[in-house]
């Protein structure tokens, strides 16, 4: 019954991102008349109709923001898990790969995203995709570093997203908040991809991730403080500590133990045995 | 289909505009106004144009890190940099926005307990009076609120939770008032009307305004008791065809389990309390004339 004139209203409503228009709203609801006063049934029900269906779209939408969200974490963890792949002998190939994933995560999911929030305040359903958008951080922080050895910038991400975007709409980009919390989880991505290329006998990769990862750390403690929900971000940070201290004790390993430092099974340098053990022992 | 919560032409972003590279030695902290770059020893200023203004003065933050050699550590700590920036802007803007708030609160306190004298049968018109006067205090709260917002746009519902159970109070005061002086309930656009809310980018969210009608709804027992203890049994009557009324309307929503849905289903709670009161009325006779719900 009210259901188009509601959804015009809402367009309105939308323009100032939560505000109903008054003048509108009576045009609407009554075109020749005063407002009427909500003293009958009816009218009660006429606003709250309006109410309704704005209530709808919000969560209706809200849904899709989540369905989205979720598409992009389980896209962005199999380039999370692609680039760890890696080894001394496939490291283009495996990058090459990854950057495709990564591609397809953009174009098809973060499209997705970015089509439902444009326009909007992309702050009122932030609830619903930032773990979504974390995520996509790391994986993208992932293979850039992997590729370069330095930090995609937000800058650097949210230009990636802008082609995604549709004038004159507000193009969706991702905030500074959720930019901090994906590169805290990084940091554990690095430190397992430290601790494997030790294992591969690629010690300087290593220590690179080690300076890489404790850059962060420094320049995270310095922000964290300041975020928003200090709480996510300290969880963060103590769970990052120790990533820290991991690769920092790996790094530890190898160095004391130098040339005993040994190969694990499965190493094509055949020279090497695990403290003077056959190959055929183990 | 329109969207949703579109908002209109392109607008500012969010993100920091690009701003010319300079090398970084040292960065000194000292709370100065700055103007542009400017170098003294080792030590650089970061010009304040790079970011949407939020005040006036802006900090340096120390960083006594590696030099600026390494092209790609340096750009890190520039980012750091300026998200640190950012995050003290934004926790400053909060700052005040919460003083605001509080304000807000201790302004709907004041009109709280204004109207609580309506419990105690004090003349209608005295209590809505002395109430009526904070609303243009609220009125001017809501604009300065809304001031402050204007500094960083697009971030309503980014500080909205250090404003939002201060609004559902003063919607819930205001309702009340209405449905005293009225006998209707005050829409949302009305409500927007009186706060000042209908003209700015600022304004009354949606959800908060169910959420104040939900709370105006829990003092209507209260009232209908007092009412018919001080000796006017037709309230009841009156109480409950609204009561009704607006049960049935809030059924029309279809709601998420939040507090919203909880608050809805303290309605019928509400509605309950007051048949009992009209039926204890109707079944004693004390009702002057035994007129049905459905008379007006």
């Amino acid at each position: 019954m009210f259901c188009s004139a509601a959804i015009q209203k809402f367009a309105v409503l939308a323009a100032k991102s939560h505000r109903f228009h008054p003048a509108l709203e009576t045009a609407l609801l009554n075109p020749t008349k005063r407002p009427r006063k909500m003293s009958t049934e009816s009218s009660m029900k006429e606003a709250f109709a309006d109410y309704a269906e704005y209530l709808n779209q919000l969560n209706e939408k809200r849904e899709r923001v989540v369905k989205a969200s979720r598409d992009i974490t389980i896209n962005s963890k199999k380039v999370i898990f692609q680039v760890h792949r890696i080894s001394k002998d496939n490291k283009q190939e495996v990058l090459d790969k990854a950057e495709k994933y990564l591609a397809a995560v953009t174009d098809q999911y973060m499209s997705r995203l970015v089509k439902e929030l444009e326009g909007t305040d992309f702050w009122k359903l932030r609830r619903a995709y930032s773990p979504g958008v974390q995520e996509y951080i790391e994986a993208a922080t992932f293979c850039k570093f992997c590729e370069t050895g330095t930090l995609l910038n937000l800058a650097e991400i949210n230009a990636t997203l802008l082609p995604l975007s549709h004038p004159p709409l507000e193009p969706f980009q991702i905030n500074v908040l959720d930019y901090l919390l994906g590169l805290a989880d990084l940091t554990g991505e690095l430190m397992r991809l430290a601790i494997g290329r030790i294992s591969d006998r690629e010690l300087e990769y290593a220590q690179k991730i080690c300076r890489f990862v404790r850059e962060i750390y420094r320049e995270l403690t310095l922000v964290c403080p300041l975020m928003d929900e200090i709480d996510d971000m300290k969880s963060k940070m103590d769970t990052m500590l120790q990533s820290v201290v991991k690769i920092e004790n790996a790094c530890f390993s190898v160095h004391v133990r130098g040339s005993e430092y040994v190969p694990l099974l499965g190493s094509s340098n055949l020279s090497f045995s695990l403290l003077g053990a056959n190959n055929s022992d183990l | 289909m329109k969207r949703l919560l579109h908002n209109g032409p392109l607008r500012h972003s969010l993100n920091p505009k690009p701003y010319t590279p300079f090398s970084v030695a040292t960065i000194f902290r000292a709370p100065v106004i700055l103007t542009s770059p400017s170098h003294s020893f080792s030590s650089y200023l970061i010009t304040n144009d790079t970011f949407p203004s939020l005040s006036a003065t802006y900090c340096c933050c120390s960083s006594m890190g590696e030099s600026g050699a390494h092209s790609p550590s340096s750009s890190l700590e520039k980012q750091f940099e300026e998200f640190r920036v950012q995050l003290e802007d934004s926790g400053r803007l909060r700052e005040r926005i919460r003083a605001v708030a509080l304000e807000i609160e201790s302004a709907t306190r004041l009109m709280h307990s204004c109207l609580l004298l309506v419990h105690q049968s004090r003349p209608l018109p005295e209590v809505l009076e002395k109430a009526k006067g904070q609303i243009d205090v609220l009125k001017e709260l809501y604009h300065r609120l809304a001031q402050v917002l204007s500094e960083c746009p697009g971030q309503y519902y980014r500080y909205h939770g250090d404003w939002r159970s201060e609004t559902q109070m003063v919607v819930s005061l205001l309702t009340f008032m209405h449905w005293l002086e009225s006998g209707c309930l005050l829409t949302h656009s009305e409500a927007e009307e009186k706060l000042g809310l209908n003209t700015s980018d600022f304004g009354l969210d949606v959800e908060d305004y169910l959420v104040g009608v939900c709370f105006m709804s829990n003092e209507l027992p209260r009232y209908v008791v007092n009412q018919v203890t001080a000796g006017d049994y037709d309230c009841p009557r009156k109480v409950l065809k609204f009561l009704t009324d607006l049960h049935a309307a809030f059924r029309m929503l279809n709601l998420r389990n939040d507090f919203l849905r909880k608050k809805f289903d303290g309605i019928k709670y509400d509605l309950r309390k007051v048949e009992e009161v009209y039926y204890d009325v109707k079944i004693r006779g004390l009702t002057a004339n035994d007129g049905s719900i459905g008379e007006q």
